[in-house]
């Protein structure tokens, strides 16, 4: 024996056994058999229920709610399925329903199948999954609204600043420039470091405010045809004061004139300066700074190379994160910065579709930041 | 070094500031005038085509947020009055697109503050030079 045949000596015992519910019944809704899982779940007796309607054994309610008696009648008019539904038992069990039509062997329906399967631990999973659905959702649209106000406040704040700045900015020009009288050396000295420091609030208002709209994608360039060595140059040249101070050497190294990109030119000229201002200030005194522009097949790759402290190797990656300072230790009263430069200087080269990345041989051996701009078409 | 821009030969060139903030009007003032221009102020835009119909001035400065009228609308009055005004928006508002809704109001200019008073006189007389070519 093979096959059906095989199974159809014990094909009793599957239908008895299978963790399943199977009711028979005919066209007057009168049940002619039920398995033995029927009993098991119900608690009911086979005499109570074989030989009997199945609104005198289905409660009123739960027939009255699932419509289930006209389903088993339009299983028996129409000689097709029905394909599914869901029962819900009083005590809180559910069951998921079929009603398959038995065909005889003249192609005639006296008898259907009604199969049900407890599905009381998945819909308890499945309400589980929507409650918690439903708390992530509302937890999503309340940080999404705190998320604006914090944008919107940042945005208010800079506003705000940037006016006063306006004004303390216009004043140092003045004095600057002589126009409120000869200032003797004395005098001179302190208004550098006032022009500095204001020069500074003001780039830290603006890394604030980039920072922001890095974070709620409201950050967009403006591309036009740039040169990426004139950007490279004047970059370098306004970080000569500084470099010269520290008697750092810089020098930029071309093999040839690279070729003129797509991009906006002056966030890439940040990205240049927030890393020519890194090299600079994590350099120690006497340093040697490199910056390398290399014209690759499809894209131009631009390197930054220091002699200064290096960086651990599994920091490499945390370097781009947001108020990421050196050595994790705050560096932020000597460097002056707020860890933002990087996280800027990330976005803005993602932004015009390239990468960035940093190799260093670790700590006191120098750091060479990389990056790449596509060449577009 | 002073930086000179005005060219002292010609007729005082007359600016036209507008802005809410008074100490920015003051600072403005008192770095153009003592650049040897001369300057008119409005704090908000809808004093400021009543101020430019008086003053008829060569250059605009216009200031976006303010009170009653903004400085996009401004803008777009003192053009409708006269197509050939020249008018160099300066804001603090960093919102992205304003540069474009300016220009398209037709400003001439937009700069960020705060600036170098040099690149504010550059711009100023590269619009008169422009002007006078």
């Amino acid at each position: 024996m093979k096959g059906i045949e095989a199974v159809r000596a014990y094909q009793e015992e599957i239908i008895e056994s299978i963790p399943s519910t199977i009711i028979v019944l005919d066209r007057g809704l009168m049940i002619l058999y039920a398995n033995r899982n029927y009993y098991l779940k119900s608690g009911k007796k086979e005499r109570d229920v074989v030989g009997q309607r199945l609104d005198r054994v289905f409660s009123p309610m739960l027939i009255e709610k699932t419509r289930i008696d006209e389903k088993i009648r339009l299983a028996f008019n129409t000689c097709t399925p029905f394909s599914g539904g869901q029962l819900r038992y009083p005590g809180g069990l559910f069951f998921f329903y079929k009603i398959h039509p038995l065909k005889e062997s003249d192609m005639s329906v006296r008898r259907v199948m009604l199969l049900m399967e407890d599905i009381t631990e998945l819909t308890r999973l499945e309400e589980e999954l929507r409650d918690s659905y439903v708390k992530l959702e509302n937890a999503y649209s309340e940080l999404k609204e705190e998320d604006e106000t914090k944008s919107y406040f940042i945005s208010t704040a800079s506003h705000e600043l940037r006016t006063p700045l306006t004004v303390i900015s216009s004043y140092l020009e003045m004095f600057e420039d002589g126009m409120l009288g000869e200032l003797n050396e004395n005098q001179y000295d302190k208004l550098a470091v006032m022009r500095s420091q204001t020069d500074h609030m003001i780039r830290l208002v603006e890394d604030i405010l980039d920072t922001s709209r890095l974070e709620s994608r409201k950050f967009k360039i403006q591309k036009q045809s740039i040169e990426l060595e004139d950007i490279a140059k004047s970059a370098i040249d306004e970080m000569s004061r500084l470099a010269d101070l520290k008697e750092h050497s810089m020098s930029l190294k071309l093999s040839k004139k690279p070729p003129q990109i797509m991009g906006d030119e002056q966030r890439i000229r940040q990205v240049f300066s927030n890393l020519i201002t890194n090299a600079v200030k994590y350099t120690p005194n006497k340093g040697r700074i490199e910056v390398e522009i290399k014209d690759e097949k499809r894209y131009l790759l631009v390197s930054i190379s220091d002699t200064g402290i290096g960086i651990p190797e599994k920091e490499h990656k945390k370097v781009f994160d947001k108020f990421y300072t050196v050595g994790g230790k705050s560096l932020t009263r000597e460097s002056e910065r707020m860890g933002l430069g990087l996280t800027i200087a990330k976005g803005i080269v993602e932004a015009h579709g390239g990468k960035i990345w940093v190799k260093s041989e670790g700590e006191g051996k120098g750091s060479t930041f990389y990056f790449t701009l596509p060449k577009g078409d | 070094m002073v930086m000179c821009y005005f060219i002292s030969s010609m007729a005082k060139m007359k600016l036209l500031v507008i802005d809410d903030a008074p100490y920015v009007l003051k600072a403005l003032r008192d770095t153009l005038e003592a650049h040897g221009y001369e300057v008119h102020e409005a704090v908000n835009g809808e004093e400021a085509l009543a101020m430019y119909k008086e003053a008829n001035p060569d250059v605009v400065l216009m200031d976006i947020l303010m009170p009653k009228m903004d400085g996009v609308s401004a803008t777009k009055c003192i053009m409708e009055y006269d197509p050939n005004a020249k008018i160099i928006v300066l804001t603090a508002m960093g919102k992205y697109g304003l540069e474009k809704d300016c220009i398209e109001a037709g400003a001439s200019d937009f700069i960020m503050k705060p600036f170098k008073t040099k690149d504010l006189l550059k711009t100023i007389n590269s619009l008169v030079k422009d002007e006078r070519n």
